[in-house]
């Protein structure tokens, strides 16, 4: 095999690569103006996407495809222990993640051109998503959480990469903490899962789900793994740190954190549990502690049931509770990750393809609302909800764009959260029995949900502002950038914002193009490890 | 063919997108986009093929029917799917003219009349949608469109609780449309349906066990059942009533309550008879509950607007009694009442706002006598109670006397109960209109004026069709008996 065949099938990896190579060989030549790294980092990405895209099947751009059709979604024989395979899922989500990344990147480039730090800002936005894309691409165990210790280290990193502001410093101090004791956690898992399969590769445990006679071992195995990538996902009640750490990182590192970051923990959710859940689908099952061996998919199903209900809850009351504009996000951001849970709990190709829109959705609604706040906090808003208000008179096309991410988050018709959440809801009612009642729990908790964005679209159309709204001496913006000329948000943000508020209403209204693409890839993951 | 029902949807859509923008001409843009509407609904009328015999409909038993493809996956088929039968045919036409009466009634809006007019196109944009949609997206993307604007009517243009009623209105609506929602998708996958379409749940949904059926009657009953409203869960109506401006109230009463029971009959009754049969005494018990709660409810009242306001409860009482006969005869009944309600309700509930306007309060002990004062405005609640009351040659009697007969003959002497209710209630009203219209004046301020033009204008459009569809009911009767359902010739 010689390289070129080898190299192929990685060159969206190998384009992030390079490009973190250049931005720091550029920062090493003293080219450190934000254009310059900013634009390495978006051409990095957007080729990277497109090459992704072409991955997936996508019929125009199929001169592009790096991984023949023969390579992906193959199904893993008995024995092969592969490092990592490429599944259409797998793809999806490097979609996903380099969307994420994209928008950040863009949004960033509306940054002070002078501003100190942005080399590394880039520079390390690269390296985190490729961490995340060969997470996406992992198939065993080891080779997964050492691709989510890559995104980690490099988001503790961006979150307090800014180096003058003291909550961002704090918040990258917490995050460095947590992250460090969760990785330990989920190492310490995998390596009871080891002691009782001798296997870390995901489809060997995956076919020998709940085999053997080590129950406790397995069970703790498991556990531990549940509790590691439920501070990585921030599930309740693993979530404390989170709402501290989006709310002290620079804004633009916090939508990357919520949208990119975050999903690795879900995307490692998907990987390592759905395995053991979809071996023994509900119809198959039989009673959980049979003599010697466990039956782990009801086991399994009832508790990340049990996580999706109470994440969604606890993220909905508590968000209605905040004051604050980045607090509230932060919160509706966990009660998210709740909804992508249920896709996990239920297992179904359906339920998987729900929550991977999910998260697609959430890339733009919530992603496209912190690039908001992020400017909005560069044009002298304060952090407060109460700070916005005539926001949506005084600039009406940013009040509509932030309108319609937050309708979008609320679930209202018409717009992409709905179809998300009415495709995720419909696949637990087919999956019949208890998970109809994860529908009910959904569907009462987006109902919640309507009233704290219902609060802020209030404020920012119906309140009249305080006539001064900037004490005196007070830092604009704190971490965020200050005062931009091109409508005071800069062209790369308009555009990242622009682009959001359009996704969120195009598939909103016609949701089959990418809705197709991720229920055959969801098909095709549920088909490959069975 | 030409998309008739979507161009119908187009036209209220611009019109209602026109009129939202349209600043202080919104009311010229409302009232076009209100005429054009009844002249198309007029020309679906004219144009609906007779039945039976009829078989060029895309969707078998609609007509005008539409289909496209909307989501299409391995496991769910949703499409955009429009249709109409008898049942629909009569409830749109209900929509255009309350739609243009409010309009024109309510004229003088002077606070944001944009976003007044916009709202009261949307609201009625949403029940057409409901009435024509055959798919359960569809269906509740209308469904759910219908309640924000109303949210908004009440929340902003309303009485002084106003917050407190729309948030309560929300509330208990939108709940109810989770537990809808939630039973029209176990609908579609437990029956195996091989799309969300109508006519493919209708086709696949008669092989579900009994008690299934039951089950899925009993949440899709509740969900549609707290938009009639049946007690004990209306407690959101006489607020929501009270509170929301003239128009709100209209519209209220005429169309949305009549969205409850028009998805029941849609997609629970037609769809589920099994379910139905094995919960009718539940059914029966919460109909004759919300009929005799309702009418006691209404006597109790001092304020003309509460008073209609209950009256709604115990009248769609009697309509949820007619749906629950399961015959072909209850569901004419039903269809005609529902018809019949949304026109004298609204004249009714605008007679309550010109009485506030002209004598600045609705409590009808305060102001006696009021005829030699204002005769317009008293013959106009002169018609509305005999309407109400069931007085033969106006609308409500050809309705009222099915659903007896209906009754008898499914229920035999059980038909006393509404029957006796009807006249102690017909005995009030007269009482009341003694005391408001014949009596001796009393506190009738000086300055007080008989009805503007405008508001006149959209009661005598209400009055005109009590009286023609109560001389000649037939018109909505053949109409509604041929849609294909339960024993009328179109099957």
């Amino acid at each position: 095999m010689d390289f070129s065949q080898f190299a192929g099938p990685f060159l969206p990896e190998l384009l992030l690569l390079a490009g973190t190579l250049v931005i720091f060989l550029l920062d090493v030549l003293g080219l450190r103006r934000t254009e310059v790294t900013g634009g390495v980092a978006v051409g990095a990405t957007a080729f990277a996407l497109l090459f992704v895209v072409a991955d997936l099947g996508f019929a125009p751009l199929a001169a592009l495809a790096t991984v023949p059709s023969s390579q992906a979604d193959v199904v893993v024989g008995a024995g092969a222990t592969p490092l990592y395979s490429f599944t259409s899922l797998g793809f999806v989500f490097q979609g996903i993640f380099l969307l994420s990344s994209l928008l950040v990147a863009l949004a960033s480039t509306s940054r002070p051109s002078n501003e100190r730090g942005a080399p590394i800002f880039y520079g390390l936005l690269l390296l985190a998503t490729l961490g995340m894309l060969l997470a996406a691409i992992a198939s065993d165990l080891i080779f997964l959480l050492l691709a989510i210790e890559l995104v980690s280290i490099s988001t503790y990193l961006l979150v307090g990469y800014t180096r003058r502001d003291v909550r961002s410093l704090e918040a990258a101090m917490k995050f460095y903490i947590i992250g460090a004791l969760s990785t330990v956690l989920s190492f310490f898992g995998a390596s009871l899962l080891f002691g009782a399969y001798g296997t870390t590769n995901l489809y060997a445990l995956r076919a020998l789900a709940g085999a053997g006679s080590f129950p406790v071992l397995v069970l703790l195995g498991y556990g531990f793994l549940i509790a590691g990538l439920a501070f990585k996902a921030t599930l309740v009640p693993f979530h404390a740190w989170a709402v501290d750490v989006y709310d002290g990182a620079p804004t633009d590192v916090t939508a990357f954190l919520s949208t990119g970051s975050k999903k690795v923990g879900i995307f490692a959710f998907f990987l390592v549990f759905l395995g053991p859940v979809l071996v023994t689908m509900p119809g198959a099952g039989s009673s959980p502690f049979s003599s010697g061996s466990v039956d782990l998919g009801p086991v399994l199903q009832l508790t990340l049931s049990v996580l999706a209900v109470v994440t969604m809850t606890v993220g909905n009351v508590l968000a209605l509770l905040q004051k604050e504009m980045k607090r509230m996000l932060a919160y509706s951001s966990i009660s998210q990750a709740g909804y992508m849970l249920i896709g996990i709990a239920i297992g179904s190709s359906p339920a998987l393809a729900g929550a991977t829109l999910q998260m697609f959705a959430h890339v733009f609604m919530k992603g496209g609302a912190f690039l908001v706040v992020a400017g909005v906090a560069g044009l002298g808003v304060g952090p407060l909800i109460d700070d916005w208000k005539g926001l949506g008179v005084r600039r009406p096309l940013l009040g509509v764009a932030f309108g319609l991410m937050l309708l979008s988050l609320a679930g209202v018709p018409l717009t992409i959260g709905f179809v998300s959440k009415f495709v995720l809801f419909s696949a637990a009612v087919q999956a019949k029995g208890y998970f109809v009642w994860l529908a009910v729990a959904g569907l009462l908790n987006s109902a919640l949900s309507v009233f704290y964005y219902a609060r802020v679209l209030k404020v920012m159309y119906f309140d009249r502002p305080a006539p001064a709204t900037l004490p005196a001496g007070a830092v604009v913006g704190g971490s965020d950038p200050p005062v931009l000329p091109a409508g005071g948000l800069g062209y790369g943000r308009a555009l990242a914002i622009a682009i959001a508020a359009v996704v969120i209403v195009a598939i909103g209204i016609y949701p089959q193009p990418v809705l197709g693409a991720i229920q055959a890839a969801a098909q095709h993951f549920v088909n490959v490890g069975a | 063919m030409f998309p008739l029902l979507s161009a119908v949807l187009a036209t209220l859509a611009v019109g209602t997108v026109a009129t939202f923008v349209a600043g202080n001409r919104a009311r010229w843009v409302a009232l076009a986009t209100s005429v054009a509407f009844l002249a198309e609904v007029g020309f679906l009328f004219l144009s609906y093929p007779g039945w039976p015999g009829y078989n060029g409909a895309l969707v078998p038993g609609f007509a005008d029917s539409e289909s496209y493809s909307w989501i299409s996956l391995s496991w769910m088929h949703i499409n955009y799917t429009v249709g109409v039968d008898g049942i629909s045919l009569v409830m749109i036409l209900l929509t255009a003219v309350l739609q243009l009466a409010t309009v024109v009634y309510s004229w003088a809006e002077t606070n944001r009349p944009a976003g007044y007019f916009g709202l009261v196109l949307l609201t009625c944009l949403g029940c057409f949608g409901v009435f024509i949609a055959l798919d359960v997206l569809l269906f509740f993307l209308f469904w759910e469109a219908v309640l924000v604007p109303m949210f908004f009517l009440i929340g902003y243009w309303g009485g002084p609780q106003r917050r407190y009623a729309a948030i309560k209105f929300f509330v208990y609506t939108h709940v109810a449309s989770i537990v809808m929602l939630v039973g029209l998708l176990a609908l579609v996958f437990y029956s195996g349906a091989s799309s969300f379409d109508f006519s493919a749940i209708y086709a696949s949904a008669r092989g579900l066990t009994v008690v299934v059926q039951a089950f899925l009657f009993l949440a899709l009953f509740f969900g549609f059942g707290v938009k009639f409203p049946i007690v004990p869960f209306h407690t959101w109506l006489p607020d929501a009533h009270v509170e929301a401006p003239t128009g709100g109230s209209v519209l209220l009463a005429g169309l949305l309550l009549k969205l409850g029971a028009y998805g029941l009959i849609r997609w629970a009754v037609e769809v589920l008879p099994s379910g139905l049969h094995t919960v009718q005494p539940v059914v029966y018990v919460v109909a004759f509950v919300s009929i005799i709660w309702g009418s006691v409810l209404s006597l109790s009242q001092r304020d003309l607007k509460r008073l209609v306001a209950y009256s709604s409860i115990n009248h769609m009482g009697i309509v949820l009694l007619a749906i629950a006969l399961d015959s072909s005869l209850g569901l004419l009944a039903a269809v005609l009442l529902m018809f019949a309600h949304g026109i004298v309700s609204a004249l009714l509930f605008m007679t309550s706002g010109s009485m506030h306007h002209t004598f600045g309060t609705r409590d009808i002990p305060t102001v006696g006598g009021i005829t030699p004062t204002t005769p317009e405005l008293s013959t106009f609640i002169m018609v509305g109670s005999l309407a109400s009351l069931g007085l033969p040659a106006l609308i409500s009697f050809p309705a009222e006397f099915t659903a007896l007969l209906a009754t008898w003959n499914t229920l035999a002497y059980w038909v006393f109960v509404p029957l006796i209710i009807l006249v102690v209630t017909a005995a009030f009203y007269l009482w009341m209109m003694q005391r408001l219209l014949f009596g001796p004046p009393k506190a009738i301020p000086t300055a007080a004026h008989d009805v503007p033009w405008y508001e006149g204008t959209g009661m005598a459009i209400l009055v005109a069709l009590t009286v023609l569809f109560g001389i000649l009911p037939g018109l909505l009767v053949n109409v509604i008996m041929s849609s294909p359902i339960k024993g009328f010739p179109g099957t």
